[in-house]
């Protein structure tokens, strides 16, 4: 069987008939990509039409032709494409032997549409459907050993590293020793990362999976194939954090240059901001490039925050841009979508609308940036219905020869097994103590319990339904085993608390010391994240003062800094954060500080216990979770737990009505929702209190009062 | 006359207390050389980019001085304060103290709300501010110096090419920070301006007599 990987094409009659010619014959084996690779020349990008890999063949490469005319020069056309791939494949060492390519190349000419096909020269083969297999029965290539390599050499995709640092280790038992060999470890694209880059559909395709799982660089390289297969076409590539522009735009130049030896042409391939401000060039964006083309009213941020409140203006004035356009110009060909999870689906709507048929929206998010629930709703729902009541957007169930629309990159290569199961523990609430009269400790549930499996987790016993006892566990699939094998367990993740902030701190201070002197640390491999949003610029001063008079530098992330500046190469300084700056930013050695807070609280449960999954998962290889007091002691029993059940989730499923009454109880509030509540739980009090002993009589209350109580405390008990 | 080792140490401790502050959000180290000819300086950075960055739009030059970390601190809104000070054979030839606020503030708006509720910000998030880069410059040669279009010490708002108001003598580092904390910071520094070490030393006056004819700065004057 062989595993076919559809990216897009200009040829698609001939693609489709090649693709079912594989399809039929089985008995084959290896890779088939259709419209991959493009090769850089000297005369600029080269696309090959299809090529495939086999163990027992080596590799053929297919120039297709979509009509039944042969040009003339076909013969000359094989032996660029021949040419042209050797070229590259010589650029691996582990592809060669001395000065030889160790690979056979074979190129033949598939025309379906051609039903005579003339005769040719032998070492120019030409054929249909119907001759394809005498040809292909006479290619052999007996150096099969050379085939891993091969196609590990062809998913790469890319030779991009991303950010790789300099390190001169002396010791090779440091941590910065075990930091290279980790980093070396993730430098290349894995098979389905690939896939997802080429994979193209003619419709809307949606990737998810956790941080770290890669889907900023695949949607990043995505873009720059889709425009060197089609340079012509409008594309857009959006996001949310303003800082990301940088790196996509590095991103795509790079991998596009490598591809094609041409510079993208920026007008077709716009990298913009999702909201976007008046100015032109750099500060264009979706909405208002939609607002400009559809001559609707614009906000910006202020305007909007004025009016929709803090919850969510974008959505609002996306909705309202939406519902005001007479009729929607169609102005891209394809749009890519980064952090989707941080928009309300009418943006991503917004986007779907601006897209010319056939509508190629790429929407990439991560479905856990919040734990309570799916991130984002189905995408029958973001999307809507058309006139005839079916849904415009749904996701077949996958056939094995069609381009996948919904991808999930289930290995994550940011945290350790370990450490993500206690951020996912914790974050939950797995093993917390049930509160008073409670009988389980969880804070929040997915509403959907299949969402473990997506993101990677795997039952060990029992079963995943509501009301059931159910063990999940990672496995080697979804956590590689490269990202725990190089610490103890007791390294990898450490938590200590202290009796007093100043001990907490200078411990701290001196750990970083220790780390930066000895164990071959740079500073920029180090982050300090104090959880709770609103102590960090108090909290986090004590220790950098410390350092400082250690000689150590460091900063804080503050309003101008942009998270790819702070980690620029040369940084010679450690990063404090808080929750929200940590976001999107990865470090090997993770402290976080203050973790007491993150432990208990008689409101937003849910929040304090999201800050600390996000400040864990910051982590590349070392985790060091410190705090003070009592609380800190509860949070230690809590992850001696998570580690007694060897780092598995070991727990019963809430029912429907134990997530829905999680869901109110631990709810975000704002201030104003908290002093209301506090107000009228005091309120109530009293009240009871008076009735009680008989300061007041229920009838002082009026009858009409009590009656609408009562009934509300009547519903609540059905 | 003041010695260059207390206007180090001056550096070195408000250095420390900003950062115990939080005001400061990232900082270097000063340091300390001399070289021939009996000069001692001051300074955060081996290159002197002043002359180089002179023709080059403030956005710019502003990027070039957070890359290369041509600072003694960064403020929590992005503003880069600069000390650097020049002795020959002990006395002052020149200074050059600069506040530079940010000109445009990304993390502010990808998550403007993270800001707004914290009062170390409610100076500098008003909407009607103008920031505006501030330079006390002070040259003792002989051959710039020049009463009222060269004034000895001076203070440049908004840079200004011809922008020279005279000011009566150098600054100490605790003298300008206390005035760019107190006018710029103000909510912060009511706050805490007691946890400041107090340095009450001030160097000599330097202003021509012409000057005080005209509208002119005092450096202040310590009672005790």
């Amino acid at each position: 069987m062989v595993k076919i990987i559809t990216g897009t094409t200009n040829k698609p009659m001939a693609s489709e008939q090649l693709k079912s010619y594989f399809h039929v014959h089985n008995e084959l084996t290896g890779y088939l990509y259709i419209g991959y690779p493009i090769i850089g020349t000297v005369n600029g990008a080269y696309p090959i039409d299809a090529l495939w890999v086999s163990p027992e063949k080596g590799l053929v490469i297919f120039n297709l032709i979509e009509g039944k005319d042969i040009a003339d020069d076909y013969n000359d056309a094989q032996d660029d494409g021949a040419n042209k791939v050797e070229a590259k494949l010589k650029g691996y060492k582990q592809l060669m032997q001395k000065r030889r390519l160790c690979v056979k190349i074979f190129v033949v000419t598939f025309a379906p549409a051609v039903t005579r096909i003339p005769d040719f020269d032998e070492d120019y083969p030409l054929c249909n459907e119907s001759t394809l297999s005498t040809v292909i029965d006479k290619f052999s290539w007996d150096e099969s050993e050379y085939y891993e390599s091969l196609v590990s050499v062809i998913q790469a995709i890319s030779t991009i590293r991303k950010g790789k640092k300099r390190r001169s280790i002396i010791n090779p038992e440091s941590r910065g020793a075990k930091l290279r060999a980790l980093e070396d470890s993730i430098a290349n694209l894995d098979n389905r990362q690939s896939r997802a880059v080429i994979e193209t559909v003619e419709g809307v395709q949606r990737i998810r999976g956790l941080a770290g799982s890669g889907k900023t660089i695949v949607l990043a390289l995505k873009a720059a194939y889709l425009h060197a297969q089609h340079p012509e076409w409008k594309i857009a590539v959006t996001f949310n954090t303003r800082s990301l522009k940088g790196q996509f735009r590095q991103l795509i130049n790079t991998f596009y240059i490598e591809q094609t030896n041409e510079e993208p042409d920026w007008d077709n391939l716009q990298i913009i901001h999702a909201w976007g401000a008046p100015g032109g060039g750099e500060r264009n964006g979706m909405y208002y490039t939609f607002c400009a083309l559809n001559n609707i009213e614009y906000s910006d941020y202020m305007s909007a925050r004025k009016k929709y409140g803090v919850s969510d203006p974008f959505g609002e004035i996306c909705n309202k841009a939406l519902s005001e356009a007479a009729s929607i110009k169609q102005t891209y060909d394809a749009i890519l979508i980064d952090e989707a999870q941080d928009f309300s689906p009418s943006f991503l709507l917004l986007c779907y609308e601006m897209l010319c048929h056939p509508k190629r929206l790429v929407y990439a998010y991560d479905e856990l940036q919040n734990l309570r629930s799916q991130s984002l709703p189905s995408p029958e729902v973001i999307f809507g219905t058309s006139s005839d009541g079916t849904p415009r957007v749904n996701f077949n169930t996958t056939e094995e020869e069609k381009p996948q629309q919904d991808i999930i990159l289930e290995k994550c290569y940011r945290n350790s097994r370990p450490a993500l199961v206690t951020a996912h523990a914790l974050g939950f609430g797995i093993y917390r103590d049930p509160p008073d009269g409670k009988e389980s400790g969880l804070v929040q549930m997915f509403e959907h319990n299949s969402l473990w499996n997506d993101i990677g987790y795997e039952i060990a016993k029992g079963n995943l339904e509501d009301g059931k006892c159910v063990s999940l566990k990672r496995t080697n699939q979804s956590s590689p085993e490269f990202l725990e094998k190089h610490s103890k367990i007791d390294d990898l993740i450490v938590f200590k608390d202290f009796d007093n902030q100043n001990a907490q701190d200078t411990w701290v201070a001196e750990q970083i010391k220790y780390d930066l002197e000895h164990e071959e640390l740079r500073p920029d491999d180090i982050i300090v994240i104090n959880p709770n949003p609103l102590t960090t610029k108090k909290l986090v001063a004590p220790i950098r003062a410390k350092l400082y008079q250690y000689g150590i530098d460091s900063h804080t992330a503050g309003v101008d800094t942009a998270p790819d500046v702070f980690f620029a190469n040369g940084n010679e300084s450690v990063a404090f954060t808080g929750i929200y700056r940590a976001k999107g930013n990865e470090a090997a050695m993770v402290y976080v500080i203050n973790a007491q807070s993150c432990y208990n609280s008689s409101f937003d449960m849910a929040t304090i216990r999201n800050q600390l999954f996000t400040a864990i998962t910051r982590s590349k290889a070392w985790i060091r979770v410190v705090g003070i007091g009592e609380n800190m002691r509860g949070l230690i029993a809590e992850y001696q737990k998570v580690k007694d059940h060897n780092f598995t989730l070991d727990f019963k499923y809430p029912t429907k009505a134990q997530r829905d009454l999680m869901n109110i109880v631990n709810r975000d509030m704002s201030e104003a929702e908290k002093n209301r509540v506090s107000k009228s739980k005091g309120n109530l009090a009293s009240l009871i209190e008076e009735l009680e002993n008989g300061q007041i009589y229920l009838e002082d209350l009026g009858r009409d009062q009590v009656a609408r109580l009562r009934t509300l405390l009547q519903a609540k008990e059905e | 006359m003041l010695p260059i080792s207390k206007i180090y140490k001056q550096i070195e401790v408000l250095t420390v207390q900003l950062i115990e502050s939080s005001l400061c959000e990232a900082q270097n180290f000063p340091s300390l050389k001399s070289s021939s000819g009996n000069i001692e300086e001051i300074s955060v950075s081996h290159n002197d980019y002043s002359i180089f960055l002179k023709n080059i739009p403030y956005s710019e030059m502003f990027r070039q001085l957070v890359e290369t970390k041509t600072y003694n601190m960064k403020m929590i809104d992005g503003a880069l304060i600069s000390l650097s000070y020049r002795f020959k054979q002990k006395c002052l030839i020149s200074s050059r103290l600069s506040f530079f606020p940010s000109p445009d503030l990304e993390a502010f708006q990808n998550e403007p709300d993270l800001y707004f509720d914290d009062e170390l910000y409610s100076d500098i998030m008003d909407k009607r501010i103008v920031t505006v880069p501030i330079r006390f410059d002070y040259d003792a040669n002989e051959k710039t110096q020049k009463p009222i279009t060269h004034p000895i010490s001076h203070l440049t708002l908004g840079q200004y090419k011809n922008c020279r108001i005279p000011v009566s003598a150098a600054l100490t580092p605790y003298q300008f920070l206390m005035f760019i904390l107190m006018n710029f910071y103000s909510n912060a520094y009511v706050k805490l301006n007691s946890k400041f070490t107090k340095f009450k030393n001030c160097f000599n006056s330097t202003i021509f007599d012409e000057e005080r004819e005209l509208l002119h700065m005092n450096t202040p004057i310590y009672r005790s």
